[in-house]
């Protein structure tokens, strides 16, 4: 039984990571109908400029735990929100805004360019930077006080700090969302424009501005869970963003694409199936190496059996 | 970037600006009976007085084109007659002379950076530039001529076919040619000299009256090509480098060609399509002679291929029954996933974390060459007087393969299911609507498209003697699929034009590896961006691309009317 | 009849800018270069120069660089000149095939060095070996490419081709010799289900059954995983006394912290992927362990030759994994030459005679005694296990495996 609840917090904390970077696929597709297939790269960047901000901060090591927590750890997470924001809306303003108009294929051929043209930009000119690691293989993540290595023993369950501090931003995101998308102006021109982009602009709302918007938003929930999965897993490379991506895409679409509570819950869904399938499904097909394809299969189910996914989606079977 | 000159300079000038034109053609023509470059090593040996190098021979044709382009309209229009209105005398020459300082700049370049500094250029490279920049800054004062309306001149039929002919002689020496550079610049140097003979040529007309002539000629042109591509492999000697390169280009544009049945004609967006190619190679390796392929049975190659076809398909059917219904947003995440499922499903039937079919991440190695009808593939045959080695008997296959592929390709293109498929591409509501089988169409498409690939794949097996999961990852799909948009979505000649071009670069231009995906990825972004239509576009899908755009409307249908008007010509104008 | 006389036209120009290109090849200079008296003769690599992996396969360039400069150096070829053709295969079987393609055309080849990857050598050798030309592999570990598909009944496929590593059924015995030795008897198995790591834990799992150890339990992760929690808590449960790791370094790393970070705290013991300082960096921690090929660097004079040769020559890029049994397959191929090529003529016509000369060479090399068994692998059976020490890889034992 220990190792079902080891597993469940495993597969939560890796699903609170899929969460973070599905809320982005799905506020962008709720708004434009795109999938921005460079999203993966956007969670990459903003571990990447995470990474560059404690370079740039001195690479301090040994600052005493709460220290740690309270400055280094958040100026790190706006350093890398920053970063992914700005490639982020970069990339809307030169890649997809102005193919708004275009036949749907176009946008998404687009979108692997940007995909493939971000994670060989880090990787080939990231290493120029004066000071700064080649980016052409793994980069060791800074380790955090208080935070990196720690653990929590509750019964014969063993808890990472880092497993905590994913599982902490997601609620805080999560929360910070919804006042966002209930309370604020922006948030709710954006439910707006999802609703009904050409009402919402004859409603005076500056459609452009909601985009970005939501490519904003998007970025930075990637940002904090590039950190998170620095920290998590002690190393970031320019690779990170493509398998992660798929997978916070198939968890976006578990819970219902448009549908930011449905992320939360998908990216939840997709980790915890994860985790146990390597545990308890017997035979040869349990092992790790089928861990991906079941986790993709459960995509093709979900389509086939609830195309709106487990929350429902605002728009499901556009042409 | 552009340079606007006020009309009444350019009045003022012409005599001048022509004059001064003439003199930079000239002087670039001169310059190649000087020394180039310092030293031997750069370019092809640029350090001769009165001996130009090949390269410079090549060059002194664009000049030499500015120099008759300007040059002929001086002797008044009355004696030009009808040659006064359908050439563009005057912005052919500013294409020729823009395009001369580009392969001077180039070749400057390349002496500079090969042998160090810029003083390493001799007088000849330096009076190359001159008169190429003289030569561009005249011919920015000619006043701007009318669209070119060669091909409404009426030509008979001998000499139409002898432009295809010419056109394929000329495609079939510069593929030969081309692959034979070792050296990256000379390679960079010959393709400025290629690219801006294709520019002149298309500003002067001669495409346009080239498609015209095609056009009535189709069978001729299709014939020509093949016997031009059979032809092939005796410009190399039997270069086995050459061919290796060639049967590669070969086999992935055929694999590309599948996929622009699913993208290009439904618009479906296929993210995993190496997959399909990936089972044939599978299908093919297991059911081959190999001493490690897990199934004993090895039937001829003939029912090989048709099994692997339908394996392939059958996996299409597998993926696309359940993902078609849904959006085509979601086909193309689906597809990725798909391919990532294929590539980890063959790395775990190994024995240990499945059934052992495909021996996991070592593959399926010493797979024997093809034996069809006795013809054995693997060794080398003399045929007059030429060694075609194994390399050559597989670029034939192939061309076999792609022929079917184009045959299939083009009849469904015009046949009801083919305009089916564009209903759905353009609007699939629309066409539901109209009482089209959207889903069976798509699914059609799907499994045939896989099927195309699989076929493919089994002589990939065999060429490549080995098959192994890795060689089917997601890039693989993502050039598959850079190849399809930027040759043109659609167009057979769009995807063959695309696949030469990504195939052969890398190959040839090593220096640059290190950043080919980089470039890649940059090339996607921006082909959509400025001609999401493709080199060759489909003329349908062009105006898709841009709705919006009047003039090109108008341009297309202008065009599309005098073709016909051509055509037929007895008929008086305008038919249909 | 105006038909025919276009043709004739059409000839006639054909012909004429034939002839045109033709007076611009210049027959008379051409004859005038190549003055230096030697015969030239080609040693080519085929590794990836670019990409990923680049950094290995610039090391086994530069290496093989330095061992052919030190030939010409010495002489010790009379009469030849070596020189170096070097080839990206992007870790890519399709572009390895091109690659050696092109080198079988050339025919001043003699020999190539390489690949790193197994899958890209299965492509490469059928090309090389249809040319008759020596490969020798600095890297490549699957042990069907020298023994058949058959491994008990073992036959050579191809006889052109040789290694200089050894083969995944040397080091994963001689790990288990060691941690039998050192009183661990229960090992949980994880690999990445690529050739190397699979082969590696194959032979370990055999070895130490043998010797009467345990295996707890044996997993696979996805080399693309970044998450292994649920791996290590599945390992967790059946309480290993080490865990046996077939892989490379950027996986290693990472799984040796997260194992600690997940409360299970036993020595990551693997193969020469993952002796390498980044493994450290990633993740290592002390007590890890590793075995390589040959004698510790420092305690061997040929090594230590190699080492300092190889930071005088200059190279922007470090010697990495691969670079010392680059170096001895150069030398391999090298020494080789020095009977085939002394009475050749030519040579290509000296390709056979080298292959079958390589059977007779033996010296001592960066790693050690370099010598082919009949399979063409290396002979080599004398390995160190590394241990790492306050963040750093320091020799542990070196020993010899007992068969």
């Amino acid at each position: 039984m220990d190792l079902f609840f080891q597993q469940l917090i495993n597969g939560l904390s890796l699903g609170s990571l899929y969460a973070l970077i599905a809320v982005g696929y799905t506020v962008v597709y709720g708004i434009v109908q795109l999938i921005n297939f460079a999203h993966g790269e956007i969670f990459m960047i903003g571990a990447f400029g995470a990474y560059a901000t404690w370079m740039v901060m001195g690479q301090p090591t040994d600052w005493s735990a709460p220290l740690s927590i309270l400055v280094l750890l958040p100026v790190m997470i706006i350093g890398g929100i920053i970063a992914s924001v700005a490639v982020a809306l970069l990339t809307e303003r030169w890649a997809y805004r102005p193919l708004r108009n275009a036949p749907r294929l176009a946008p998404l051929i687009t979108a692997i360019g940007v995909s493939v043209f971000l994670q060989e930009f880090v990787r080939l000119f990231y290493g120029y930077i004066p000071g700064f690691p080649d980016a052409k293989s793994a980069i060791p993540f800074p380790s955090v006080p208080g935070i990196s290595g720690e653990t929590i023993q509750v019964g014969g369950v063993l808890i990472q700090m880092t497993a905590v501090f994913t599982l902490a931003a997601l609620v805080v995101c999560w929360v910070f969302l919804w006042y966002y998308v209930n309370r604020t102006k922006t948030g709710r021109a954006m439910v707006a424009t999802s609703q009904d982009p050409d009402t919402a602009r004859l409603m005076g709302i500056n459609v452009d501005k909601v985009i970005m918007a939501a490519f904003a938003v998007g970025a930075a929930l990637a940002a904090i869970a590039g950190v998170a999965h620095g920290l998590r897993y002690g190393n970031i490379d320019f690779k990170m963003g493509f398998l992660a991506g798929l997978k916070a895409f198939t968890a976006a679409v578990l819970g219902g694409i448009g549908n930011i509570n449905g992320a939360v819950v998908g990216g939840l869904v997709l980790g915890v199936a994860e985790a146990m399938a390597t545990t308890f499904i017997p035979g040869q097909f349990g092992s790790s190496a089928w861990k991906d394809v079941w986790a993709f299969v459960l995509l093709i189910l979900v389509l086939v059996f609830r195309p709106q996914g487990l929350l429902g989606a605002k728009v499901v079977d556009r042409a | 970037m552009r340079v606007v000159i006020p009309d009444e300079l350019k009045i003022r000038f012409r005599y001048p600006a022509r004059a001064l034109g003439i003199t930079g053609g000239v002087l670039m023509l001169v310059s190649i009976l000087l020394p180039w470059a310092y030293a031997p090593e750069a370019l092809d040996d640029m350090t001769f007085y009165g001996a130009p190098s090949p390269l410079q021979l090549f060059f002194a044709v664009l000049p030499l084109l500015l120099i008759l382009l300007l040059a002929i309209p001086l002797v008044g229009k009355q004696r030009l007659g009808k040659g006064a209105k359908v050439v563009a005398w005057n912005t052919t020459a500013k294409t020729a002379s823009i395009m001369s300082l580009i392969v001077v700049a180039v070749a400057v370049a390349a002496i500079a950076i090969g042998l160090g500094g810029l003083v390493n250029v001799d007088p000849g490279g330096w009076l190359a530039l001159v008169g190429g920049i003289m030569a561009v800054a005249a011919t920015l004062f000619l006043p701007d001529s009318p669209e070119p309306t060669l091909y409404r001149v009426k030509s008979p039929k001998w000499l139409q076919i002898l432009g295809i002919v010419v056109l394929m002689a000329l495609l079939l020496f510069g593929a030969a040619y081309i692959l034979g550079f070792e050296d990256a610049d000379d390679f960079l140097m010959f393709a400025a000299f290629v690219v801006g003979m294709v520019m002149v040529l298309r500003q002067f007309g001669v495409f346009g009256w080239l498609g015209i002539a095609a056009a009535a000629n189709n069978r001729i042109l299709v014939l020509s090509a093949f016997v031009v591509a059979f032809a092939f492999p005796f410009t190399q000697n039997g270069s086995d480098a050459n061919m290796s390169v060639a049967s590669q280009v070969l086999i992935f544009a055929a694999t590309a060609l599948g996929l622009n049945i699913v993208v290009g004609l439904v618009g479906l967006l296929d993210l995993g399509y190496i997959a399909f190619l990936g089972a044939g190679a599978f299908t093919a390796a297991v059911l081959s002679e190999s001493a490690f392929a897990t199934i004993k049975w090895s039937p001829p190659f003939i029912v090989t291929v048709l099994i692997a076809g339908t394996v392939a398909s059958l996996l299409g059917l597998l993926i696309g029954a359940p993902t078609l219904r849904v959006s085509g947003d979601y086909l193309a995440i689906v597809t990725l996933a798909f391919g990532e499922i294929f590539r980890i499903t063959m790395n775990n039937l190994d024995g240990n974390d499945g059934p052992n079919l495909t021996n996991g991440s070592n593959g399926i190695p010493g797979i024997p060459d093809l034996n069809l009808f006795g013809f054995d593939f693997g060794k080398a045959h003399v045929i007059l007087g030429i060694d075609i080695g194994r390399f050559a008997n597989y670029y034939w296959l192939m061309l076999v393969v792609i022929a079917l592929i184009i045959v299939v390709f083009t009849n469904l293109n015009h046949s009801r299911i083919g305009r089916g498929w564009v209903a759905i591409r353009e609007d699939e509501l629309a066409a539901e609507a109209m009482g089209v089988n959207t889903f069976a169409l798509k699914l059609l498409a799907f499994a045939g498209g896989a099927f195309l690939a699989g076929v493919a794949g089994s002589v990939k097996a065999h060429y490549d003697v080995s098959v192994t999961p890795d060689q089917y990852v997601f890039l693989e799909s993502a050039f598959l699929l850079a190849a399809v948009v930027l040759g043109g979505m659609g167009t057979v000649m769009g995807v063959l034009v695309g696949a030469t071009i990504l195939k052969l670069l890398p190959e040839k231009l090593r220096f640059f590896s290190d950043y080919r995906l980089l470039l890649f990825g940059l090339l996607m972004v921006i082909m959509m961006r400025f001609r999401p239509e493709g080199i060759v576009p489909d003329e349908r899908r062009q105006l898709e691309f841009h709705d919006t755009d009047e003039e090109l409307a108008e341009e297309v249908e202008e065009e599309l009317t005098s073709h016909h008007a051509h055509l037929y010509p007895e008929a008086g104008g305008f038919v249909l | 009849m105006n038909k025919h006389s276009f043709k004739l036209v059409g000839v006639a120009l054909v012909a004429a800018s034939l002839a045109f290109a033709g007076c611009g090849s210049r027959a008379d200079t051409a004859s005038s270069s190549g003055g230096s008296s030697n015969k030239v003769a080609t040693i080519g690599v085929i590794s990836p120069l670019s990409g990923d992996l680049s950094a290995l396969g610039l090391g086994i360039r530069n290496s093989v660089d330095l061992a052919i400069r030190q030939a010409n150096e010495s002489n010790a070829i009379p009469g030849w000149t070596l020189k170096l053709s070097p080839q990206d295969d992007q870790a890519t079987p399709d572009v390895g095939k091109n690659a050696a393609t092109k080198l079988s055309s050339d025919d001043t080849v003699v020999g190539v060095v390489g690949t790193l990857n197994s899958s890209v050598a299965q492509t490469v050798i059928p090309v090389l070996a249809s040319a008759t030309i020596v490969q020798v592999s600095p890297a490549n570990t699957n042990p069907t490419l020298t023994q058949g598909e058959d491994l008990a009944n073992p036959k050579r496929p191809y006889p052109n081709y040789f290694r200089t590593c050894t083969t995944d059924s040397v080091q994963g015995p001689f790990a288990a010799q060691y941690l039998l030795e050192s009183g661990i008897k229960k090992v949980a198995t994880i690999h990445d289900k690529k050739a190397y790591g699979q082969g590696l834990v194959e032979a370990f799992t055999t070895a130490f059954k043998a010797g009467g150890g345990t295996i707890t339990d044996a997993e696979t992760i996805n080399p693309e995983d970044k998450d292994f929690s649920a791996v290590i808590s599945k390992v967790k449960t059946t309480s290993p006394e080490a865990v046996y790791y077939g892989g490379e370094y950027p996986q290693a790393g990472p799984l040796s912290k997260q194992m600690k970070a997940a409360g299970l705290n036993v020595p990551l013991m693997g193969g020469d992927g993952i002796y390498d300082p980044n493994f450290i960096k990633l993740g290592g921690t002390d007590g890890d362990l590793a075995t390589s090929v040959g004698a510790p660097v420092d305690s061997l004079d040929s090594a230590k030759a190699f080492v300092s040769a190889y930071s005088a020559a200059g190279f922007s890029e470090p010697y990495a994994a691969y670079g010392a049994y680059a170096y001895d397959a150069a030398n391999a191929i090298i020494n080789a030459l020095k009977v085939s090529l002394k009475d050749a003529t030519d040579a290509k016509s000296a390709r056979q005679a080298t292959i079958d000369a390589m059977a007779n060479v033996s010296f001592d090399g960066a790693t050690g005694k370099v010598a082919f068994d009949q399979f063409g692998d290396s002979t080599s059976r004398v390995l160190t296990v590394y241990k790492v020490v306050s963040g750093a890889w320091a020799a542990e034992k070196t020993g010899e495996l007992k068969s």
